[in-house]
């Protein structure tokens, strides 16, 4: 019973957290740190509590965290010619990390990608040192190693082609994608 | 006999007296004019002509002698009477006529079309000295004319500077004109190009075997950055290194036996060379930061690649006996893209300044650096022409993307991928 | 003188073998069938190569003792006793750049029919006082003035780039400077010969940048008759890049007769590099 309401929980924090996300991409300014994010977090249970009816479906359970993650996890975006993870980063990745350790079966593809500067191998090489900084955190806290895999498309891949700060700003970064 | 003697005296005396006689010395150091006057005359038929095919020599032959910089072309319009004569033969040329047009070299040539059977013969001839500096015969198909242009324009080169041109050589590169970025080939002057790979995902960054009609390329088709190879006449294509992470920027050593590359394997770039069976030899680089981009020099003892090891990407020369690293550029905030030229003498590169991408020279050990492209959109990928008189370039203004090609000094710049092709990352072959 | 001879003749008849004079005689005969056969049809006549017409900065005449001036300058009035050359119109100041420069006698020609103008040569044709008042008349008038100015900027940017062109040829156009060399120390108002040689065979060597490939010198001697015609050459020493040395062998064939007769019949040590070219 516990174990379902914390799935719901991240679930629908997730959601929210999805929503947001999409509404607007972090600012590198806003300065977001770790903790802001956990009282986020606590501020969101209560509504998340009141939920209850939920079948106790293992099988279904399982399929409701894959489906949170498939979902839920949410991009990284870094600063130029940079592989280093922002503070913001790391918040996203926390969240992430605790989607994955809701769904153990849930196997990932981090793929490293960088804006349209610079040199098409340097970014390849910078795109998989994207990735793999985020997986490293993630395995920091605390998922597999083995359930992670990284990719980098360099530059070839851009999320806006357009040749703006704010596309640029879009394009640097690192998705999270549920292997099938 | 013995009147001989005194005789004999008498001569040496005098030419020991008369070139004693005070010549004056004079030093020219520099030549008058620094462009040959070349009279390139159309192909005559020998025989019933066939249309188009003395137009279509003359616009491929043309393209090369004036991208080689060395000539002026005389005017066709002041040619008089012997431009419409077929004599070949020396003494069948009115020099005199040539000379008077200020030509100091002549290029006659007649073509002759037997069913598909394509005869071309050509000369160079010398108009000063009413010597034939070169004359070739030609057999081919019809479909042979601009490549039979391009084999004279290289034999030209070859009797006027005493080394043969580029012309007749092949250029790969990626074009994304299908919407996805393949593998195509293409003549020197953007002629000919064919497509090689459908992979239907993401080709990079050819580079030609220098001992065989072959290419490797990087391409994600197994869903992971994969060294390719690919022999260009039969079409037969195998992965050559699949490691885990980036197998990129692969490029075939000298002599062909060796290619170095970028592997990720070990979770960060690092150059290797591997063997052209994909078994790694050798790791050449050892360090925590970006490693990419290599590029040999042509003695295949040293490799310039690019790293970020002191903070920003620079160009690094590591010497692959003994693995030491020297740093080449140090203006500049971000060099990539090194190209050693063929002569060992130059290395190009890209720089990137306020957001564009420009090519500069520099010496290998580190001196004369030189801007050689200026102006709007960005300028990369640099790669020699087997005999390094040129250089080969991608060009994006505007995401629009296409190959230009210019001489090494940055003159002479000229686009040759069709319009709209989106066209980037060339690569040189050798002598085709 | 004649009887040694004779005697030295008889000598050398009697070394030789009694058949000597029929072998002479054959041999002589032979000798002449080589120019009977030049001529005839079964070798075909090639026209003898006349120079073309050259162009050359040194206009001055060559003299032996040249005094100090410059080379280049445009012979000065005062100097009465040196031919005076093809001068161009007075009012040097207005175009200080008026050479000796084929493109530019044009510039100063009037059109024929043109409207009584200032006589000024410049361009800008200030209408002249005519008290015409037919308007038709007035505006064909400057119908013609336009022509006119047309033509005159046309003439003008025509003599600009001629004078460009010289200017790229020579250092500094001066027109006041005696007519001598820099460091003329005699008396005659000319250029010197080796000057003037040189000046032209360096207009005759064509090498590109593109051919070069270290660092070639080569050096050549030449002999020239006073006439100014090649007699014989010679390479004292080749480069050793047969491309270098081809393209100074087409030099000294295109140099085969100087533009100009020499004081007296001269020889050349010619040095030729690229010292010039590839320090640019």
């Amino acid at each position: 019973m516990k174990k379902t309401t914390i799935t719901v929980m991240v679930m629908l924090f997730a959601m929210s957290l999805l929503v947001s996300g999409c509404a607007k991409t972090p600012a590198k300014d806003e300065g977001l740190t770790e903790e802001t994010t956990k009282v986020e977090l606590k501020q969101q249970q209560p509504a998340v509590v009141v939920e209850k009816d939920v079948k106790d479906d293992a099988a279904a359970l399982a399929r409701a965290a894959e489906l949170a993650a498939a979902n839920g996890l949410v991009r990284i975006q870094f600063d130029f010619d940079q592989y280093v993870l922002t503070d913001v980063a790391k918040a996203v990745l926390v969240v992430n990390g605790e989607l994955l350790t809701a769904a153990p079966a849930v196997k990932i593809l981090i793929e490293g990608h960088c804006d349209e500067r610079g040199s098409d191998e340097y970014n390849l090489a910078l795109g998989e040192k994207r990735a793999l900084a985020a997986k490293s955190y993630l395995v920091s806290l605390g998922v597999g190693a083995d359930r992670m895999s990284v990719i980098s498309y360099g530059e070839e891949m851009p999320i806006d082609p357009a040749s703006t700060k704010a596309a640029w700003a879009q394009n640097r970064r690192a998705n999270f994608k549920v292997k099938r | 006999m013995r009147y001989f003697k005194p005789f004999i005296f008498s001569i040496i005396m005098l030419c020991l007296l008369s070139s004693v006689a005070s010549a004056a010395r004079i030093e020219i150091s520099a030549p008058g004019e620094q462009t040959i006057p070349l009279a390139a005359t159309h192909l005559l038929p020998m025989g019933a002509g066939y249309p188009g095919l003395a137009e279509e020599f003359q616009q491929a032959l043309q393209g090369d002698l004036e991208l080689a910089g060395l000539f002026d072309l005389v005017d066709p319009d002041a040619f008089l009477s012997d431009a419409d004569k077929l004599g070949l033969r020396r003494n069948e040329i009115d020099f005199y006529q040539w000379r008077m047009l200020g030509a100091d070299a002549l290029i006659k040539g007649g073509y002759k079309v037997d069913g598909g059977k394509l005869t071309i013969e050509l000369r160079l001839f010398d108009v000063i000295t009413q010597r034939l500096l070169t004359g070739r015969r030609y057999v081919g198909k019809l479909t042979d004319v601009r490549n039979i242009a391009h084999k004279f324009a290289d034999q030209i080169l070859k009797s006027l500077t005493g080394e043969k041109g580029p012309f007749a050589t092949k250029i790969a590169y990626i074009s994304k004109r299908t919407g996805r970025k393949e593998l195509y080939l293409m003549d020197v002057d953007g002629h000919n190009s064919m497509q090689m790979t459908s992979h239907r995902s993401i080709v990079l960054n050819p580079d030609f075997s220098p001992t065989r009609k072959e290419f490797i390329f990087t391409s994600y088709r197994n869903g992971n950055p994969d060294l390719f190879r690919k022999e260009i006449y039969t079409g037969r294509e195998s992965r050559l290194s699949l490691k885990p992470g980036l197998n990129i920027g692969g490029r075939y050593s000298p002599d062909g036996r060796e290619i170095a590359l970028t592997l990720s394997k070990d979770k960060n770039s690092e150059i290797y060379l591997l063997g052209t069976d994909g078994t790694i030899h050798r790791r050449l680089t050892n360090h925590y930061g970006i490693d990419v981009d290599p590029s040999w020099s042509p003695k295949g003892n040293e490799i310039a690649f690019v790293s970020d090891r002191r903070g920003n990407p620079n160009i690094f020369i590591v010497d692959i006996f003994t693995l030491d690293v020297t740093r080449l550029t140090h203006a500049g905030k971000y060099n990539a893209t090194p190209a050693w030229s063929p002569k060992g003498d130059r290395i190009a590169y890209s720089r990137l300044e306020e957001g564009n991408f420009n090519i500069f020279t520099i010496n290998p050990d580190g001196s004369d650096d030189r801007q050689i492209t200026f102006g709007k959109g960005s300028k990369e990928h640099p790669r020699w022409s087997p005999d390094g008189r040129f250089l080969i370039y991608s060009y994006d203004l505007h995401k629009k993307k296409s190959i230009w090609i210019m001489r090494a000094d940055g003159t002479g710049r000229k686009k040759i991928s069709a319009p709209g092709s989106n066209d980037s990352h060339p690569a040189w072959s050798g002598s085709w | 003188m004649k009887s040694s001879r004779k005697q030295r003749w008889q000598q050398l008849q009697s070394v030789f073998e009694p058949g000597f004079k029929q072998m002479l005689l054959a041999s002589i005969l032979i000798h002449l069938l080589v120019p009977i056969l030049y001529y005839s049809p079964l070798f075909p006549q090639r026209e003898i190569v006349k120079p073309p017409v050259y162009r050359v900065n040194l206009v001055n005449k060559i003299v032996k003792n040249p005094q100090a001036g410059r080379p280049e300058a445009t012979v000065v009035k005062k100097k009465t006793k040196v031919k005076p050359k093809a001068k161009p119109k007075p009012k040097p100041k207005v175009k200080p750049k008026a050479k000796p420069i084929p493109a530019k006698p044009k510039a100063v020609k009037p059109k024929p029919k043109a409207v009584p103008v200032k006589p000024k040569p410049k361009p800008k044709p200030k209408p002249v006082v005519s008290q015409v008042q037919d308007k038709v008349r007035e505006s064909a008038l400057d119908k013609m003035r336009a022509k006119v100015a047309a033509q005159a900027h046309k003439d003008k940017i025509a003599a600009l780039k001629a004078a460009a062109l010289a200017e790229s040829l020579i250092e500094s156009p001066i027109v006041d400077a005696p007519v001598g060399m820099a460091d003329g120390k005699g008396d005659e108002a000319g250029v010197s010969a080796i000057a003037s040689v040189q000046e032209f065979i360096q207009q005759q060597w064509v090498f590109s940048e593109y051919q070069a490939a270290g660092k070639p010198e080569a050096e050549v001697k030449m002999a020239y008759n006073r006439e100014g015609t090649l007699l014989h050459y010679k390479f004292i020493k080749k480069s050793g890049n047969s491309v270098f040395d081809e393209s100074l062998t087409r030099a000294i064939v295109k140099s085969k007769h100087l533009p100009q007769a020499l004081p007296e019949a001269m020889e050349f040590e010619i040095v030729f590099n690229l010292k010039d070219m590839l320090d640019k």
